[in-house]
């Protein structure tokens, strides 16, 4: 009785999903309807779901056609639906959207109700931890002369005629 | 010093394989995985971004090798 009780608990599933590239863009929302038909179908009811949107894929992914031709793909549309529903029904779920012939991948993970994905967020945070780049400001010792005083900074010419001048004065001076 | 870990910092409870953008900082030139000594992150965020990475990868949303 135990066991039977344990399979029927209900549980929070995602399913990330690939639409190959080949679909035209304004099929792709039929697509993630499909998705959408079969989990509610099966008796679940939907958390919160992302519409597909056109990925380029970190690398080639190939699929096996019937003819035995591999079929390659480049870029995909990625779509996620995060769902409610008992664990004996979620492995039937992932078989159908599976089967689906225009979906090129799709992974099936048991996660929480609670909002684990950050989105826009998670570039605010990326970019304001991202180590910054930060110029030495010590100043520059030429060996034998030592480190120029503060002052000298300011008076430091800015043009390339005073800057020979400058040498100018300096070599009249040793002489 | 000793590091403090990233995801306590940001308040990050659970690390999403579609979080890409934070999962890359994590990972080297090559496409691997950083070791817990250089990303200071407490083991429970190691084991989490290790699972995140795979399944990231496996989506095609990160490479399994980069050049």
């Amino acid at each position: 009785m135990e066991d039977t009780n344990k399979d029927d608990r209900l549980a929070v599933y995602e399913i990330g999903y690939l639409v190959a590239g080949s679909v035209a863009e304004e099929k792709v929302s039929e697509e993630a309807e499909k998705v959408k038909g079969i989990i509610t179908n099966a008796g679940s009811s939907i958390i919160v779901d992302e519409a597909p949107h056109l990925e380029n894929l970190a690398y080639t992914m190939r699929v096996k056609m019937v003819s035995g031709s591999y079929e390659k793909y480049d870029k995909a549309y990625f779509g996620w639906v995060k769902f409610e529903v008992s664990s004996s029904i979620v492995e039937s779920i992932k078989k159908s959207v599976e089967l689906m012939p225009t979906i090129l991948r799709m992974i099936l993970l048991s996660t929480t109700k609670e909002n684990t994905y950050l989105g826009k967020r998670a570039s605010q945070i990326a970019d304001a931890a991202a180590p910054k780049r930060t110029v030495d400001a010590a100043p520059i010792v030429v060996a034998g002369v030592g480190a120029l005083p503060d002052n000298t900074k300011d008076a430091a010419p800015a043009t390339i005629e005073e800057m020979d001048k400058s040498i100018d004065d300096m070599v009249k001076e040793v002489k | 010093m000793k590091k403090q870990c990233y995801f306590s910092q940001h308040n990050i409870k659970f690390i999403d394989y579609k979080d890409t953008e934070i999962l890359r900082k994590f990972l080297n030139p090559h496409g691997r995985v950083l070791s817990r000594k250089r990303t200071g992150i407490a083991a429970k965020y190691q084991r989490q971004l290790a699972v995140a990475v795979k399944r990231a990868r496996f989506m095609g949303l990160l490479p399994y090798v980069a050049k």
